[in-house]
């Protein structure tokens, strides 16, 4: 005969419910901060390797022909996808942030620059392409954009140490925050706890009743807070996608699977999280008594 | 270090030997207390309020541990034991506390289960028992009751109800009859002296009721300003 009992620690209370809310809004934030903070880094990652792979060769002394001769010089050469002379619309683009939309003013000598799209390495690279410049006598330089692309790893690598410590903060708030009410959730019952205790409930007994609820609690509101979070990153990415804006440099939030599986694994890591907390506090509060 | 056992039959069932006990900064509650108790000895603890009869029996059922002295009960000394083994030993024991310590949120049936269920017992296994026990105390039409719908009375019972079910080796009761009428408690220790003789229990129950001491002519040990008097000459053959 299967005989229902009610459990031994009491139904979920007002206090509870606050603290479903906060873990939900903790987890909310983390697994967005999360999806942002990689969007952001695919993105920086994306277009730093897209500047790598380029490199642009100044050409001087010479006409747009011998220009021309250059670049079919360099795209001949090993590792050379595609080397082009830029045309005067190509350079208007490049230059507009300087001179503003109404282009390049007459007047002005216009460089002659070859945009070389690479694969491998630049730098061995732009070597061979001025050693080739200089043994056809032509004066040229390539420009490997290493100093940028420095400074954008740099820039990559704040961001890295940045989205980590977002993430790990929001979870040692959440884990903070949940051995606080445990802790809090154990005084409230600590009637019970001593009649359990003096019953010869043994501390693991007493503990995994806490664990099993906060776990319970953690996955609840993990789950609420990383649906509100994909809901909110689906809003993006749809606007995104609809607005067709330039998002070279936006994060790339594309709910792809890595971004579901954080999704799906972040309120089991809450859980988790809550389960220990309590653990750990029940447990401390238990060794504390005979 | 031995596991919690039936005590040999030269072993008292509890032994306080100096033990003393203060709270914070206050002055003993209980000084320099030597009790032996064999097994199956029945005991009245009495003495004015306030004189640390229900500190004393905290110590007997663990809840505290003395400040100084050594508490032993079955032959083992409680000051080194495990924390598992402590709870192996609790399971030993009943208590009826002087406020009942009812859970509200269980009902009567699930009260007095409570010791059964702590112990990994399945409800299907302890239903008839917990059933059984619950009609003895004229609780059967309260068995699905919660404990703030029963009177003081019931309570009372329940939590004697809920002290008994583990057939414990020792039963310690404070003021059990304090709220049931004079029937009611004659039939109480009956079934203490019942289980005394029968289990051979050691029951050690604090009470004022003189007209009960006088009836069941049981030794007695008489706290005053937290010093025992009384010592091995109250213990049973």
């Amino acid at each position: 005969m299967n005989i229902k009992m009610n459990p031994l620690l009491p139904e979920s209370d007002a206090r509870e419910a606050a603290l479903f809310f906060v873990v939900a809004a903790l987890c909310f934030l983390a697994v967005l901060a999360t999806l942002v903070a990689r969007g952001t880094y695919t993105a920086a990652e994306a277009w730093t390797a897209q500047v790598e792979g380029e490199m642009t060769v100044l050409v001087s002394d010479t006409d747009r022909r011998g220009a021309e001769s250059a670049a079919t010089l360099i795209e001949a050469l090993p590792g050379v996808e595609r080397a082009h002379v830029l045309t005067d619309e190509e350079l208007d683009e490049l230059l507009s942030p300087s001179f503003g939309p109404g282009g390049i003013p007459d007047g002005i000598p216009l460089p002659l620059l070859i945009a070389v799209d690479a694969e491998g390495d630049t730098t061995a690279l732009a070597a061979d392409i001025d050693a080739a410049l200089a043994e056809a006598g032509i004066n040229g330089r390539a420009d490997t954009h290493s100093a940028y692309a420095a400074e954008v790893r740099k820039a990559l690598g704040t961001l890295r140490i940045a989205a980590i410590g977002t993430v790990l903060l929001l979870t040692m708030t959440a884990i903070s925050v949940i051995a606080f009410a445990t802790h809090a959730a154990l005084l409230a019952r600590k009637d019970i706890v001593d009649v359990l205790h003096l019953a010869g409930a043994e501390d693991r007994f007493i503990a995994r009743l806490f664990e099993r609820r906060f776990w319970l609690l953690g996955l609840k509101a993990g789950a609420a807070g990383s649906v509100a979070a994909l809901a909110v990153t689906a809003i993006i990415v749809f606007s995104a996608q609809s607005s067709n804006a330039p998002s070279e440099l936006l994060p790339k939030l594309s709910l792809d699977q890595w971004d579901l599986m954080i999704l799906a694994v972040s309120p089991i890591a809450g859980a988790l999280a809550a389960r220990i907390a309590a653990r750990i506090t029940v447990g401390r509060s238990l060794r504390s008594s005979l | 270090m031995t596991q919690a056992g039936a005590p040999l039959a030269s072993e008292p069932a509890v032994e306080l030997n100096g033990v003393s006990l203060r709270y914070d900064t206050a002055d003993d509650i209980l000084t320099d207390i030597d009790i032996r108790l064999k097994p199956g000895t029945f005991t009245f603890l009495t003495g004015p309020s306030g004189a640390g009869k229900s500190s004393l029996l905290k110590l007997l059922y663990l809840a505290h541990a003395p400040t100084s002295g050594e508490v032993r009960l079955f032959g083992q000394r409680t000051a080194d034991m495990s924390r598992n083994q402590l709870s192996a030993l609790r399971r030993r024991i009943g208590v009826v506390f002087q406020d009942f310590r009812l859970l509200d949120h269980l009902t009567a049936f699930e009260n007095v289960a409570l010791p059964l269920r702590v112990s990994g017992e399945k409800p299907e296994d302890y239903r008839d028992e917990v059933v059984d026990l619950v009609r003895w105390v004229g609780l059967g039409e309260r068995i699905h009751a919660f404990p703030p719908a029963l009177s003081g009375g019931e309570q009372q019972r329940l939590a004697i109800a809920r002290a008994l079910i583990n057939k414990p080796d020792i039963l310690i009761a404070d003021e059990p009859t304090g709220n049931v009428d004079p029937d009611m408690a004659r039939r109480i220790f009956r079934l203490f002296i019942e289980l005394n003789r029968r289990l051979n229990t050691t029951i050690i129950i604090a009470t004022h009721d003189m007209h009960i001491i006088r009836e069941f002519k049981a030794p007695v040990l008489k706290l005053q300003d937290g010093l025992l008097f009384a010592d091995s000459s109250y213990e049973q053959a």
